[in-house]
Parts: C-alpha cells; sequence; structure tokens
C-alpha cells in the first residue's frame, strides 16, 4: 500500500467535513485495504468512522416493531441478533450468516458491505483499464473471462454486485439513512443503487461526503416468512455465484405478500416484479418452479455464465420453499 | 501524506512492545517485520487464506486486512503466545502427534481460530469446528487430520485422554 493519512473525526458530522477528493471513508477496511494492496483506489487519507460506533453502532428495536441498524454492526453480529429473531427477517440472518468467513464476518460492517465494490477480476486489477474504472473504453469481460458475470440488466458492464446484506434488506423493503454535514436524509434503498447512465463508473449513489448512518426496516418486514438461498463453487468462504432473498406472507393457504430480490446475477441487486404474480395463490412447489422459469427466460448471459440460469433457477425455488415454509 | 515512522504500544501475548512503524502498516507487517513475531504467516494479503489469523481482543481476525494503527493497546495473541511456557498446547501436540501440520503454513491461523472456538466451546461438534475454521485454508493435508486434531485437542482441553488410534496415524 501507498502511505496515506488516517484521520480518527470525532462526529458524524466531522467525519462528512473531512471527506473530499482523495479522501475515502473507512469502516472496517476489509474491502477498502484489499483495493489499496491492488492499487485501485490510491487516497492521500482515509477517515475512519469505526471510533463512532456511539452514532453508528448497534441493532435497536422499538416499541412499534421498527428496527434499525446502525451502519457499523457487523455481519456476525447481524447473524446472531436477538433483535432479527422473528422468521420475516430469517433471509438478513441467513445472508449475513453466509457471508465470508468467520475472520471476515466478526470486522465487516453492514454499511461496507453495502457499499463494497464490485469483484470483476479486471476491475480489481490494476494491469487492467476498463470503462467502469474509467481508465479503458470498454468491459474486458464482455469477450473476456466472464463465467462469474451478470446474466441480467446489463447496459454497460458484465460486474455483479458482490452484497449478502442488499437483496434481503430490498425485499424487507428498508430504509437507508444518511448524513450530509449536519443534514439527514431517509430514502427506500434500491435508491442507493444507480440507474445507467450513473452506474457507468458508479456502484452507489451516496456522495463522497455522504455518511450511511444507519438501515431502516419496517415492522411490518418481522411479519410473515423469508428465506435467503445462494449458490458458491465451494462450501465455505466463496462468494455466490447466485442468490435469492425472499419474503413472503401467507394467510389462510394463500400467498398474500411476496417480495423477491436476486444477488450475484446483475450489476444491482435484482428485484424480481413477476413475483407479485404469486399473490392469492397457494403456495406450491409448481407454482414456485413456474415463477423461476419464466423469470429466468428473460436472463441474457454470456457465454462462459450460462450455468448461472439453470443454477439461479434451483436457488430461487429453495428460497421461496422456505420462506413458504414447505 | 507521510511515510514517517509513529511510535506506538501493542500488547502482543500479554507482553506490551513500544515500536516505531510506518503508520499505514497492517497489523500482520508491524508483526511480522517490526517485532519479529513470523509465525503469523503472510499468505494471500487479502483476506482469503486465513494463514495471517491472530486473536484481537479475543476474537479471530485476518490481520492482513487490520490497520496497525487501530488496534494500539489492544489485546493481541499470535501462535508464540499460545504455549504456556515450555507446555505446548495441546492442539500444538495434537497438530504435531496426527500430522496436522505438514508444511505447516496454515497451522498457526487454524490453531488461533480453534484456540477461540474451545474457548468458547469446550466440546464442539465435527461441523461446529468446520465453521470455526472456514476461514482457514490448507493446501497440504486435506483437513481431516486438523479436524481431529482439534477434536482430539478439545478432549484434553477437558481433562479427557484425547489419544489418537491407530487409524489416524497410520491410516487404515
Ligand atoms: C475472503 C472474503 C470473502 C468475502 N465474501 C463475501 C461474501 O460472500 N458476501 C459478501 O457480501 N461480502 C463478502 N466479502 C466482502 C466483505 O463483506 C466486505 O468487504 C465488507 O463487508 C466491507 O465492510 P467494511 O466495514 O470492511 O467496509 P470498508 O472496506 O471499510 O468500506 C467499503 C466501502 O464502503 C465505504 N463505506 C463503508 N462504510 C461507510 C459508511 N458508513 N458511509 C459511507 N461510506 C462507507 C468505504 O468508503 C469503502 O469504499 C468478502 C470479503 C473477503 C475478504
Ligand atoms: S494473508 Fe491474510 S488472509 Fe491470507
Ligand atoms: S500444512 Fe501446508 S497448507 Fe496446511
Amino acid at each position: 500500500m501507498n502511505p496515506f493519512e488516517l484521520r480518527n473525526p470525532d462526529s458524524v458530522a466531522a467525519a462528512s467535513g473531512a471527506a473530499g477528493p482523495a479522501r475515502v471513508f473507512k469502516a472496517a477496511g476489509i474491502d477498502l485495504l484489499d483495493r489499496l494492496k491492488e492499487r485501485i483506489d490510491d487516497p492521500d487519507a482515509l477517515v475512519n468512522l469505526l471510533p463512532l460506533g456511539a452514532e453508528l453502532g448497534g441493532i435497536g428495536r422499538s416499541d412499534d416493531g421498527t428496527i434499525r441498524l446502525g451502519a457499523l454492526v457487523t455481519l456476525q453480529q447481524i447473524a446472531d441478533s436477538d433483535a432479527l429473531a422473528a422468521p420475516g427477517l430469517r433471509a438478513l440472518r441467513e445472508a449475513c450468516g453466509e457471508a465470508a468467513t468467520p475472520q471476515v464476518r466478526s470486522r465487516a460492517t453492514l454499511g461496507g458491505n453495502l457499499l463494497q465494490r464490485n469483484r470483476c477480476w479486471y476491475f480489481r486489477s490494476a494491469a487492467f483499464q476498463c470503462a467502469h474504472d474509467g481508465k479503458g473504453d470498454r468491459c474486458l469481460a464482455w469477450h473476456g473471462e466472464n463465467r462469474y458475470h451478470a446474466i441480467f440488466g446489463v447496459v454497460d458492464c458484465l460486474r455483479v454486485h458482490p452484497s449478502n446484506a442488499a437483496p434481503p434488506l430490498m425485499v424487507l423493503g428498508a430504509e437507508v439513512e444518511v448524513q450530509r454535514g449536519e443534514a439527514r436524509r431517509r430514502q427506500p434503498i434500491a435508491a442507493l443503487f444507480p440507474d445507467s447512465p450513473a452506474a457507468a463508473t458508479a456502484e452507489h449513489t451516496l456522495g463522497a461526503d455522504d455518511v450511511l448512518i444507519a438501515v431502516h426496516l419496517p415492522a411490518a418486514a418481522a411479519r410473515g416468512g423469508s428465506a435467503y438461498r445462494e449458490s458458491r463453487e465451494k462450501q465455505s468462504f466463496d462468494w455466490a455465484t447466485t442468490a435469492a432473498a425472499v419474503h413472503l406472507g401467507v394467510e389462510g393457504g394463500r400467498i398474500t405478500s411476496a417480495s423477491i430480490c436476486l444477488g450475484a446475477v446483475a450489476p444491482n441487486p435484482w428485484p424480481v416484479d413477476d413475483a407479485q404474480s404469486l399473490v392469492g395463490e397457494a403456495p406450491s412447489r409448481e407454482l414456485f418452479e413456474q415463477l423461476a422459469r419464466r423469470v429466468f427466460r428473460r436472463a441474457t448471459p454470456t457465454e462462459q455464465n450460462r450455468y448461472k440460469v439453470e443454477v439461479g433457477q434451483a436457488i430461487l425455488v429453495d428460497a421461496l420453499l422456505a420462506a413458504a415454509g414447505l | 501524506m507521510t511515510s514517517s515512522k509513529v511510535l506506538g504500544t501493542f500488547v502482543v501475548n500479554g507482553e506490551p512492545h513500544e515500536v516505531a512503524y510506518a503508520p499505514h502498516k497492517t497489523l500482520l507487517e508491524v508483526l511480522r517485520e517490526d517485532l519479529g513475531l513470523t509465525g503469523t504467516k503472510h499468505g494471500c494479503e487479502l483476506g482469503e487464506c486465513g494463514a495471517c489469523t491472530v486473536l484481537l481482543d479475543g476474537t479471530p481476525v485476518v490481520s492482513c486486512l487490520v490497520l496497525a494503527q487501530e488496534v494500539e493497546g489492544r489485546a493481541i495473541r499470535t501462535i508464540e503466545g499460545l504455549a504456556d511456557g515450555p507446555d505446548l498446547h495441546p492442539l500444538q501436540d495434537l497438530f504435531a502427534e496426527l500430522g496436522a501440520s505438514q508444511c505447516g503454513y496454515c497451522s498457526a491461523g487454524f490453531m488461533l481460530a480453534a484456540s477461540e472456538l474451545l474457548e468458547r466451546n469446550p466440546d464442539p461438534t465435527r461441523d461446529e469446528i468446520r465453521a470455526a475454521v472456514a476461514g482457514n485454508i490448507c493446501r497440504c493435508t486435506g483437513y481431516i487430520k486438523i479436524f481431529e486434531a482439534i477434536e482430539l485437542a478439545a478432549a484434553r482441553l477437558r481433562g479427557e485422554q484425547g489419544q489418537p488410534t491407530r487409524e489416524m496415524l497410520y491410516g487404515s
């Protein structure tokens, strides 16, 4: 790593004020140090958020049933949290508990997980210049090695969104709270993920001086059933090749609400609008298989990642069955 | 931006060490290069292999992704601190007895991750052991001997005999 200065602000407002060109926020630093070592980022200073645990930490449940997850909460804390014990929130606990390794989960923060940069090997290596890192003129994965790359939503480049936490938070209707200077704002989590053309080089919509404060879950998220399933090449520590988060309401043998978001298959967490077609139906394997076929019929795989179409369907069906308690 | 050194105190294996180090170094680099504690191994550098695992306030972390500056004054345990004076930790005895260590590059990381598991769970199942060392990669042993060594070390720590079977030592 090139030398840099580590700044320890004493408040979120001070952290936001310390941001600027060539300065970058650091939470646990797991993604960031990796990028510094690979020389794909070269900041003069890291603005350390870890000392701000009082403002940015903790999992809290209010009397009205809403839940606040501080941006510095670790993936392991989420996986183990009693406040997230309800079946409706299981997808989030499962996704965080399956991510990475024990050594990573014990430090990796929720904020850093949502805002980490993608894992495309061309992007992650200073030896390659691609369009997404702003140094090249095209996506090198298109005609290169693309077995882990996107099969949905491809506009400019084939990267996939790597976060385990994002798909469950999408189906739970989460909102993110952001602070710039002294001002705080809340927005649906979906607004964190950029559309084209902003997505050409960015992977989230926050400004350089925006600090992610917390993620909020509505009380309704705890009701119903939910599940997260992912495929990967190795049993332990591996990035997902496909993933599915599902939240279902079932009453009197009929599905009353349904929300699905896929992970690791598109540049952003990929919400499935077709989930609405499940409402009113009786949950069954056949119903779920039909839906999965319809969803993945619209996939646009490249040469090496056609397997994601088959595997992704199976993972989606597994997640739906688990969320429905079947 | 500066590359000049700063002075800091690191509490490693219960002993404070004052050291002048470059402030952008990782904990792994300070342990190996500035404190001469080379038992902690330098593998992938990217959090993927677990060779650099140490305990930070009792929790296994990959020291290649921890900034040294952030852990001044906190309790760091490395493989050099696993033995109790001249007495090896049962994990160390059993890794040697069973051949759970071949080239040995991964062993320190495995033993530290396992030692934390045995602190909180004296009688873990094979699956609990697998989960606890899921962040550690071994390219030599095929893992079975490592799991067996951890199981027998757990038995010895519980005061049981924990003797290897003939099959564990010589195969069937
Ligand atoms: C071996 C390994 C396996 C992994 N496997 C998985 C996996 O299977 N699934 C998965 O999802 N992830 C996986 N990861 C990634 C890991 O979960 C992330 O690197 C980690 O969550 C990042 O969190 P952090 O606190 O270290 O963030 P940092 O590295 O500190 O920050 C990441 C980015 O987010 C920004 N940032 C962080 N917090 C804030 C905030 N509060 N406000 C504004 N900006 C912020 C930083 O500026 C930086 O750009 C793996 C990592 C490793 C090393
Ligand atoms: S060297 Fe740290 S995990 Fe491989
Ligand atoms: S003994 Fe050689 S890598 Fe594990």
